[in-house]
This record gives C-alpha cells, sequence and structure tokens, in this order.
C-alpha cells in the first residue's frame, strides 16, 4: 500500500477550493429560490390560482364482431355521458356557497333521479384525480342532453361527451357466443396493471376471450381551460390518439345462425344446436336456447334487474353447447362402434342376437325395443340403435378401454374451443371409481355406459367433435369461432391475420373400420325403420345418430312425452353430410324433448336445407367434382 | 471484518443526514401522489431504501480496498451491461436504458457510474503527481470515455452528461497544467456548435431554445419548467402545508415525483423547507469532504471525491432545473426523487463514502 506524502498538502487545497465551490453554489440556488418565492410569490400564486388543466380520455373504439362473410353483429354507438370535473364544482362551491346544492338539485329534476343517487354518484369516483372529468349519468336521452346544454353556463363544472357504447345488432342473437361487456372489477385491476377503475372489457364469449384484441388503447389530450371551465387550448405535444381496436371476423354464418336460433324460439324448446366443418373445426352456428340479451348486460345494471336475471330457472347464461353436461344416450354407440372394429374385438360381420333383453354380470339389461331384433349385425346395430348388441361390445371391451378411446374424442377433457367456462365432463374409469368415489367399479355399470347412460357425461360440444371425426376420417380438430383477425398497421392498411386449424388428436381407427360406422349412420337416415329416417332429405346423404338421455331411471313403461316436462327424457341428433366427403356437422340437443328423431332431428334437417340450399336446387347430386376425385383416389 | 467498536465509529452524522433526506424524500413523493390514481407509488420507494440500506451493509463493512482491487473487474461488468443494452437495443429497434430481471428492472448506467468512480480512484491510487500527464490524460479518458460513449449512443445524452462531474474531478484533482486548459477549451469550443448541428435531435435543441427563454412557448416544452416555476413561486415563504399543494396534487406538474419533486418541496413548505433541504444537503457534503481530507490513503481520498462530485452534480443540476437556471433533464434529485435505481446508486455512495471514514485510522 502506497501512503502518500507529497502531494497531502496539495490535495487538501484542492478539497477546499472544491468545498467552497459547493458553498457558494448552495448560495446561489438559495438566493435564486428566495427571488421566486419570497419576492415574486405574488405573481406565481395569481398564477397558480388560474391554471387549469384537464385531462380528457379519447376513448378507443372496441374493435367490430362480425360473421364469417362480413356480416356486423357488434358495433359501437354513439351515447351521451354526463361527465363531472370535481376539483371546478369544489372551486364554485368556495366562491359562491350553495352552488353545489343548486347543481344537484337541478340534475335530479332534469334527470328524473333522486338528489341522494346524484350524491352518491359524485363521491363514487374518490380515487380518480379530482381535474379529471368523471361520468356521472350515462345514455342520456336527447331532451336531457338538451337540459343540460341550455344550464351549461349556470353549472360549468357539467358537460356532456359521446362516447362509443357497445351495440349489439340482433340483441340476442349468437348471444353465448358474443358474451357482452362490463366495467373492470377489482379482480381485472389486479390480472392487468394496464387497466383503471371503470375501464370497459369483456366478460364473457368472444368479447372475453378475444378482450387483447378488441380493446384497443384510449388515447387522452391535455386541455388549458379558463375558470369557467371553457376550452383555451390543448397542449398538443402531449396529445395521445387512440388506438382502435382490432375486428374479429368469426366462423359463424349467420343465415344459419339465425335459422337454428329460430327454430328454438319458435317451439319454445330449450337446448342448443352446433353445425361445424369436420375438415378444420370451423363453428359455423352455435345456439343456447334461451339466449341473453347483451344490451342488458353491457349496461351498469340496476340491482332489480340482476334480481330478475337471477332468478331465472332456465339458467339464460348457460352456455348449453359447451357448459350443459348431459348423458349422451345413443350417440355414444358410435364411440362404441369404433373403439370395438380398432381393438379387435369384433368385426363388421359380427353378430349377436337381441331377444329384448339380455343378463350381463347378473343383471338383467333390457333393450328398447321389447320384442328384440334377432340377429343384427354392427351397420344394422348403429341403424336401429339396438342396445343388446352394444351391451355386448361393453362386455368385450371393458370400461377402460372405452373410456381411453372417448377421450380421445374429447369426450372428458376441454376442447380449448375460444370461449372460456368449457366443461369437461365425465369419462368414468375404474380409476375414477376408486380414486373419485372410493369404490369398486361394477362391471355391470359398464354395460349401462355401453349406451351413453350411467354416469358418463358429456357436452354437445364434444358430441359434434366425435361427428366431425368419423366424418373426416379420424382427425379431431380444435373447435374455433374466431377465423381472422383484422388489425391495421402503422400506415393505415388492413393487415389480415388467419386463425390456423389446430390438431387435437388423430384417433386410432382403420379407414375400412370407419367406412362400416359411416355406413351404419346413413342407413339410420336413409333407409326405412332407421331410427333417424324422419330427418332425411332426398339428395342430400345425411348419416346420423339419434339419441333419447333418461332423465330418471324408468322402472314402468311411461311415455316420455306423457310424463311432466322436467322428467321428460333429453333428445339427441349427431350427424354429418353429405355421407362421403362430408362438410357439415350437425349436432342438435334439446332439454326434456322427448325421442331425438322427432324433436331433435328437424332442426338438423333445416340446417343442412339451408346450407346446402344452392346444390339440392342444382339437382340434388351432392358429389361435387372435388369429391368424386377423392373417391377414385381411394380405390386406387 | 471489523469489530463492534468499529460499527461505533460510524458517522452517524453523515448517514443520519442521508437518512433524513430520503425520509423527507417519502414524504414528499406521498404528498405527490395521494390523489393520483397510482397511489402505491411511495410504498414502493419506501421498500427500494429498506432495500437499499440492507445492501450498503456490504458497502461499509467490506473493505474498499477490496472493491478497488476488484475495479477493473467492476467496470468491466459495467461496460458489458452497457454493451448488451446497446445491442439488444439495436435488435428490438428500441431505446432502452433498462434491463429487466424478472419483476425487477434497472439502469446499468446507474451502476456503471459507481463501478467508473471505483475504477478511477484505483488509478490515482498510483498516480501521486501533481500534475497528470499526457498518458495520464488518457488512462482517465478511456476509463470514463468507454461508458460514456456506450450511453450516448443508446442515445440517453442525459445520462452520458452525469458522467461530466466524474471528468472534472479527475481533471481538477488529478491536476491539469495551464497548457492542457487552453486545449480543452478549445475543444469544447469547437465540440459544442458541432455537436448541436450534428448530434442533437430537434427536441433537443427545442428543450435548450426553450431554456434560454421559457415564456416563448409555455404549452411546449417550457411547460414544465413553468409549472414547476409556478408551484414553487405560488408556495412563497411558508409553503401552503403538506398535502394541500394545488399544482402537484392537481396534476398540472408532470414528473411531480420524479424529477420534480423539489417543486412539491417548494410549493407545499415554501421557501424555509427549501433553505432546510439545501442546508442539509450542503451539511452532507461538507462531511463527506471532511472524510477526504482524512482518509488513509490517496485512493480513499479519491473514491470520495469522485462520489461527492456526482452528487452535488445531480443536486446543482436538478435544483436549478426546478426554477429554469438550466435546461430540463431527467436528472434525478439525489435522496429525494423517485426511483428504483438511483435511489440504491446514491445509498451505495454515500456507504462507499462511510467505508473510508471507518478505515481512516485502521492499520492495513
Amino acid at each position: 500500500m502506497k501512503v502518500y506524502r507529497d502531494d497531502q498538502r496539495l490535495l487538501n487545497f484542492r478539497i477546499n477550493v472544491f468545498m467552497w465551490l459547493i458553498i457558494l453554489g448552495i448560495a446561489v440556488l438559495a438566493g435564486s429560490f428566495w427571488y421566486v418565492q419570497g419576492v415574486h410569490a405574488e405573481r406565481f400564486r395569481g398564477l397558480s390560482e388560474s391554471n387549469r388543466l384537464r385531462e380528457i380520455s379519447i376513448p378507443a373504439q372496441r374493435g367490430l364482431i362480425l360473421d364469417r362473410n362480413g356480416k356486423i353483429f357488434v358495433d359501437n354507438r354513439p351515447s351521451y355521458t354526463l361527465m363531472l370535473v370535481r376539483s371546478d364544482l369544489a372551486r364554485l362551491e368556495q366562491s359562491d356557497p350553495g352552488h353545489r346544492e343548486q347543481m344537484i338539485a337541478f340534475l335530479s329534476a332534469a334527470l328524473d333521479l333522486p338528489a341522494s343517487d346524484i350524491e352518491k354518484r359524485i363521491t363514487r369516483h374518490d380515487e380518480v384525480p379530482r381535474n379529471r372529468a368523471v361520468p356521472l349519468v350515462e345514455e342520456l336521452n336527447i331532451q336531457q342532453v338538451s337540459e343540460v346544454e341550455a344550464h351549461r353556463l349556470s353549472f360549468p363544472a357539467l358537460s356532456v361527451t359521446t362516447v362509443p357504447r357497445r351495440h349489439y345488432r340482433y340483441s340476442t342473437m349468437a348471444a353465448h357466443v358474443l358474451g357482452y361487456i362490463g366495467e373492470s372489477t377489482p379482480e381485472d385491476l389486479d390480472r392487468d396493471p394496464d387497466l383503471q377503475m371503470g375501464d370497459i372489457l369483456g366478460k364473457k364469449g368472444i368479447e372475453l376471450v378475444y378482450d387483447d384484441y378488441l380493446r384497443g388503447i384510449d388515447g387522452n389530450r391535455l386541455m388549458i381551460v379558463d375558470s369557467h371551465g371553457q376550452f383555451l387550448s390543448e397542449i398538443e405535444d402531449t396529445r395521445l390518439e387512440a388506438v382502435s381496436g382490432e375486428n374479429l371476423y368469426l366462423t359463424i354464418d349467420f343465415d344459419l345462425q339465425r335459422r337454428a336460433e329460430q327454430y328454438f324460439f319458435e317451439n319454445e324448446m330449450v337446448g342448443t344446436a352446433v353445425a361445424l366443418d369436420p375438415r378444420n373445426g370451423e363453428i359455423l352456428a352455435l345456439v343456447s336456447s334461451p339466449a341473453f340479451d347483451p344490451n342488458v348486460y353491457s349496461k351498469r345494471l340496476a340491482p332489480e334487474t340482476w334480481r330478475l336475471i337471477l332468478s331465472n330457472s332456465f339458467k339464460v347464461e348457460l352456455n348449453r353447447a359447451i357448459q350443459g353436461l348431459y348423458s349422451p344416450g345413443s350417440v355414444f354407440k358410435p364411440v362404441m362402434a369404433m373403439a370395438a372394429l380398432e381393438k379387435g374385438v369384433i368385426t363388421a360381420d359380427t353378430s349377436f342376437n337381441c331377444r329384448g333383453q339380455q343378463t350381463f354380470f347378473g343383471r338383467s339389461f333390457r333393450c328398447w325395443k321389447r320384442g328384440g331384433h334377432g340377429d343384427v349385425k354392427l351397420e344394422e346395430a348403429l341403424k336401429i340403435s339396438c342396445d343388446i348388441y352394444f351391451y355386448n361390445l361393453g362386455a368385450l371391451l371393458g370400461v377402460d378401454t372405452i373410456a381411453s378411446y372417448a377421450k380421445s374424442l374429447t369426450f372428458g377433457e376441454r376442447a380449448r374451443i375460444d370461449l372460456a367456462g368449457e366443461k369437461p365432463g365425465l369419462v368414468p374409469t375404474t380409476a375414477w371409481a376408486r380414486d373419485v368415489q372410493k369404490r369398486s367399479w361394477y362391471p355391470s355399470e359398464t354395460i349401462s355406459v355401453s349406451i351413453g347412460q350411467g354416469p358418463l357425461l358429456v357436452n354437445p360440444l364434444q358430441v359434434a367433435n366425435m361427428m366431425a371425426a368419423i366424418a373426416n376420417g379420424g382427425v379431431v380438430y380444435r373447435p374455433h369461432l374466431v377465423r381472422e383477425i383484422e388489425s391495421k398497421d402503422k400506415d393505415g392498411r388492413l393487415v389480415h391475420r388467419e386463425i390456423q386449424q389446430e390438431v387435437l388428436h388423430k384417433i386410432e381407427i382403420d379407414q375400412k373400420a370407419l367406412e362400416v360406422v359411416r355406413s351404419g349412420l346413413w342407413r339410420a337416415v336413409n333407409e326405412i325403420h332407421g331410427t333417424a329416417w324422419s330427418a332425411r332429405v332426398p339428395g342430400l346423404d345425411i348419416a346420423g345418430k339419434t339419441g333419447t338421455a333418461q332423465v330418471i331411471t324408468q322402472e314402468t313403461w311411461t311415455k316420455s312425452q306423457d310424463l311432466p316436462y322436467r322428467f321428460r327424457d333429453h333428445a339427441w341428433f349427431a350427424s354429418f353430410a353429405p355421407k362421403d366427403n362430408p362438410e357439415l356437422v350437425v349436432v342438435v340437443f334439446v332439454e326434456h324433448g322427448g325421442h331425438g328423431g322427432s324433436e331433435a332431428a328437424p332442426l338438423a334437417t333445416e340446417i343442412y336445407r339451408a346450407w346446402f340450399s344452392e346444390r339440392l336446387a342444382r339437382g340434388g347430386n351432392l358429389a361435387t367434382r372435388e369429391s368424386l376425385s377423392n373417391r377414385e383416389e381411394r380405390v386406387q | 471484518m471489523l469489530g463492534s467498536r468499529t460499527v461505533l465509529r460510524l458517522d452517524f452524522n453523515l448517514f443520519g443526514t442521508a437518512i433524513l433526506l430520503a425520509v423527507i424524500g417519502c414524504i414528499l413523493i406521498y404528498s405527490a401522489t395521494w390523489a393520483s390514481a397510482d397511489t402505491s407509488v411511495v410504498q414502493r420507494q419506501i421498500i427500494w431504501l429498506v432495500a437499499g440500506i440492507a445492501l450498503s451493509m456490504v458497502f461499509i463493512f467490506v473493505d474498499y480496498h477490496v472493491f478497488l482491487d476488484m475495479s477493473g473487474v467492476l467496470w468491466g461488468i459495467g461496460v458489458a451491461l452497457l454493451l448488451y443494452l446497446w445491442l439488444w437495443g439495436k435488435a428490438t429497434a428500441n431505446v432502452h436504458s433498462w434491463i429487466h430481471l424478472g419483476p425487477v428492472q434497472f439502469q446499468p448506467s446507474e451502476f456503471a457510474k459507481i463501478f467508473t468512480a471505483l475504477a478511477l480512484a484505483k488509478y490515482f491510487e498510483s498516480n501521486d503527481r501533481a500534475y497528470l500527464d499526457l498518458k495520464g490524460l488518457l488512462m482517465i479518458g478511456t476509463t470514463i470515455g468507454i461508458p460514456v460513449a456506450l450511453i450516448v449512443i443508446q442515445p440517453d445524452f442525459g445520462t452520458a452528461a452525469t458522467f461530466l462531474p466524474l471528468i472534472a474531478a479527475a481533471m481538477f484533482f488529478g491536476g491539469i497544467k495551464p497548457r492542457y486548459w487552453v486545449i480543452a477549451v478549445m475543444i469544447v469550443l469547437i465540440a459544442l456548435p458541432t455537436a448541436w448541428m450534428f448530434l442533437l435531435k430537434p427536441y433537443q435543441q427545442e428543450r435548450i431554445k426553450t431554456f434560454l427563454d421559457p415564456e416563448r412557448d409555455p404549452l411546449g416544452s417550457g411547460y414544465q419548467v413553468m409549472q414547476a416555476k409556478i408551484a414553487i413561486g405560488s408556495g412563497g415563504i411558508t409553503g401552503k402545508g403538506f398535502r394541500e399543494g394545488t399544482q402537484a396534487s392537481l396534476e398540472f406538474l408532470p414528473a411531480r415525483h420524479t424529477d420534480f419533486i423539489f417543486a412539491v418541496l417548494g410549493e407545499e413548505f415554501g421557501f424555509i423547507g427549501v433553505f432546510v433541504v439545501l442546508g442539509l444537503y450542503l451539511f452532507l457534503l461538507v462531511q463527506c469532504l471532511q472524510v477526504a481530507r482524512e482518509a488513509r490513503d490517496r485512493s480513499g481520498a479519491f473514491l470520495v471525491i469522485c462520489l461527492v462530485s456526482f452528487i452535488v452534480f445531480h443536486v446543482f443540476i436538478n435544483v436549478a432545473m426546478q426554477i429554469g437556471l438550466v435546461p430540463t433533464t431527467g436528472i434525478p434529485l439525489p435522496f429525494l426523487s423517485y426511483g428504483g435505481s438511483s435511489t440504491l446508486m446514491f445509498l451505495f455512495a454515500i456507504a462507499l463514502i462511510l467505508n473510508v471514514d471507518l478505515r481512516k485510522l485502521v492499520n492495513v
């Protein structure tokens, strides 16, 4: 270590110079402040009094939601909001005691609201800076607007601004898909630090899931105002322009959606319908009935409106297509058929004898046809929905094999549709009985599962996924509702981003075996005595399966329509068309609808007629050139 | 390590003054933000302070010679971080002076300052000439020049300017012969117009023009200064009182909890408040210089001098900018302004000064 000696004095001298420079500097600063605060204080006090700066938010336009062809489902409309600047109000009250009371009395009369309510609205925004305008009353009508504007000079703290209001053009239409918006809650603020109290964001449906795309970015500007609240000028270099949200093109087809909804509405049915394209998972229609009006939900709701919504026994908010869990009944039979063929426990020619009932594991099980079907092979069994045949498959496969096959068709899991709140349902296994139910699995329960009863619970979208996989040769696509996102780039040009299809599973099955299943489903619709005979459309090769899910165990043979509504069976119809190179899957589910063939199938028929109307008009031959060439390839 | 007797010898006057200033800072930050949308600012500042004081212990109790011996490596780390920022900034086409580490983000330039000060002190340990020769000038020039260049190309002129006091301190305390002064002045005279024409962005030129005539455009670049001046002036001698400042709470004053925190002081506590806080700074700086005088060795003295020059520069520029004596730059006020990196930086600086003070009588 080198200890310094020579220049200690020189260094100390320099340090002293430095110190005196610091003292001098501080003295100069103190002197300057004295000049500003002591000598010129009065002048600056005056400036401070007249200094009024106001921050005005420029709300971003929320993105539009359109159908697959560009028809607008949701847009924004101007609506009038009464704004108040509380710092102005406080100042006016100071110079003119009683002003605040007068203003409240005026508003109470003009807007027909109790004075106490207006008082509450003023104090609601305590956490927002006081010089920022806050919304007092929303959705003023024209009369109220002119009333307030006429008294603008008497009450300068008030103003009326135009804000975009979310508008669902067709009220209840596609409500469960579109969802609705609402004000941010404290939980939202914790999740996203960019949000502020009172910001509008998606609460359900597409509005929620795609909120980041739709929301856009609010802008703001700083205005200098005089003591009467009149704008003098804007501080332009602080201006932040609002950025509009991005537009979403749905996969939904407007006409198809409307037709399906009308069917439920006209027949006063509770239930759901899903139409999707088996080639890519695009959902063309998704109905859940009854529906709600998102326009009502997107306003600030009065407490009595909430009570009314919550007391509705039909659970309007429930999206039955993805959140309703039901027994699949006979629509589960194709899963059994595919599993049995793939696992090799039967061939297409294996036959079982149906005598109307059979005993499995010491319990007697009945076929729906008491007289029995006689010797039945697989295709025939699908056509006439013979229970005994599928009981036998269940006994041969065992519940765990059935479960693993069902899971590859999205049963018991979430198919990751772009909506929130999907319920996975339940596919029972021996492990489930042991771990969750704390009991052992009874083999006889497997027999119930074979015809879609027992603890098995599915949602209608999963049935649609299954049908799509049967239709397209075994691929399970992720079902989705948004097809394209449209945004503007820096230069204002439109940019389109397509949502890519995504494969969830590829099921293991031999194509020939799958053709047997398809053929059975085709015969169910198109051959006499097929259970879905009523759904046939001449010229259109629909393949499908009806289902009837029992709500309570029927000890006696009572016809379902004679039972009280809530005990009636649920009706299913799951289908695709055309049989070769299918383009559309339709699943219809009617709660307490009775029999699938008579209650659910007609809607499917209507949807097919609408979708294929052009081709049906052209002469009924649906084998397009594309499908013909595919068929040739397969022959080779 | 040092015994408990040495701990008791810690200069509590000096440390206490720094902490007192930081507490005043928290009070002002609270007053500046309580009415705004984000009221958690003061809580974050307190967390930074507590964390900073805890971390400072390392810089107090580990002998500063350890840091001096590591100074080359530390300086290298500082330069590497700045280099990384630059390359990464180039890759993302963004101006960034922050590095994100999980939830924490920090400005490497703040730490580069301390590391550069250490490197300079280390250099002067072995250079005890009365005046610097050309080789010495080059050494100093490189040590300071590389980090400054890396900050300039970010580009962040404001932060680069905060290295000026280091250059001044090195030249003044290292000693410069008159003819070098002449050369230095000539370089500055040539460099300034060149920089004005080629280096400064229009908004930076605008700031300097507005500084020369702030009332020229009260709503544009001069807006901040006008608002700060109105806030300070309207405070008068006694001030409007705690939380009563309308300029600040009504959000007329931009950056009021960071760069313009002193204006909040001026508005709410008046000239008396300003006078007391300036007095505290003076008291702090004079004590620090006393540490430099009594330092055991040349490197200790130079370390203290470099760190003091930083504090002086920040205080002078920031306070002077409040009433428009110098152009508005993003330079925080030591211990008072809100901000994690700068709070840590100044606490560490004080810790190192205390470190030198603790060891003035210790035999090594």
